[in-house]
């Protein structure tokens, strides 16, 4: 998609479009990492990783994940 | 804390970010000592059931439940979602160790909970009673 460069303060800055923040799941003050290729030309605009530590069993989380999908209903309606 | 104790920290914290982040909750820890509280059983155990450890039997599993929650909600360690925590985590334990529930009951136990009437022994019984 084309976007234009507009000015922001006496910085220049390009809005990104609700689909692609969505998509991201970024939301005001969230971080991302820009890199700048400047033999291509071209920036990359990305979602920071954080590692999981060693000690965290990736099976329970993805379990743990699966659980709140499932009980959405229920957690979800819990006010606390 | 020991090295057991840290892991099942981590693995809290990481619950109650998900339902933090989820459903819009204040997010973080309120007070680091009510949750090491939580954490530290007596005589130097810990929490296995909550990194789903191999457990020598059903009474050491209803035991451990009847501690986490009891804790949970009498310390309210984290800013947000606390009872939502103990439910999420409990669902976990429940289905990793393979116990029948009913999610009615349940909900409604730990929901009406009071921890200044309901002592974890009084926790654990239910749960020998109701999850088997």
């Amino acid at each position: 998609m084309k976007r234009k460069i507009i000015r922001v303060g006496s910085s220049r800055g390009v809005l990104l479009p609700r689909e692609v923040t969505r998509a991201m799941n970024w939301k005001f003050g969230s971080e991302a990492e820009l890199t700048v290729d400047e033999e291509e030309k071209q920036i990359v605009l990305k979602t920071i990783k954080v590692d999981i530590p060693d000690d965290f069993n990736g099976e329970q989380l993805k379990g743990l994940e699966d659980i709140l999908i499932r009980f959405d209903s229920v957690l979800g309606g819990i006010d606390d | 804390m020991t090295k057991d104790q840290k892991k099942q920290m981590k693995i809290l914290c990481y619950v109650n970010w998900l339902l933090a982040e989820k459903y819009n909750g204040h997010q973080g820890l309120r007070d680091i000592d009510a949750l090491k509280e939580v954490l530290e059983l007596p005589g130097g155990g810990s929490l296995t059931c909550l990194t789903g450890d191999r457990l020598t039997n059903r009474k050491d599993l209803y035991s451990q439940l009847g501690w986490f929650v009891y804790y949970m909600l009498e310390n309210e360690p984290f800013e947000s979602k606390n009872i939502s925590s103990v439910l999420l985590m409990l669902l976990w334990c429940l289905e990793h160790y393979k116990l029948k529930y009913k999610m009615d009951s349940l909900l409604d136990f730990i929901i009406n909970l009071d921890p200044m009437r309901q002592g974890n022994t009084d926790i654990s019984i239910w749960f020998s009673n109701n999850c088997k």
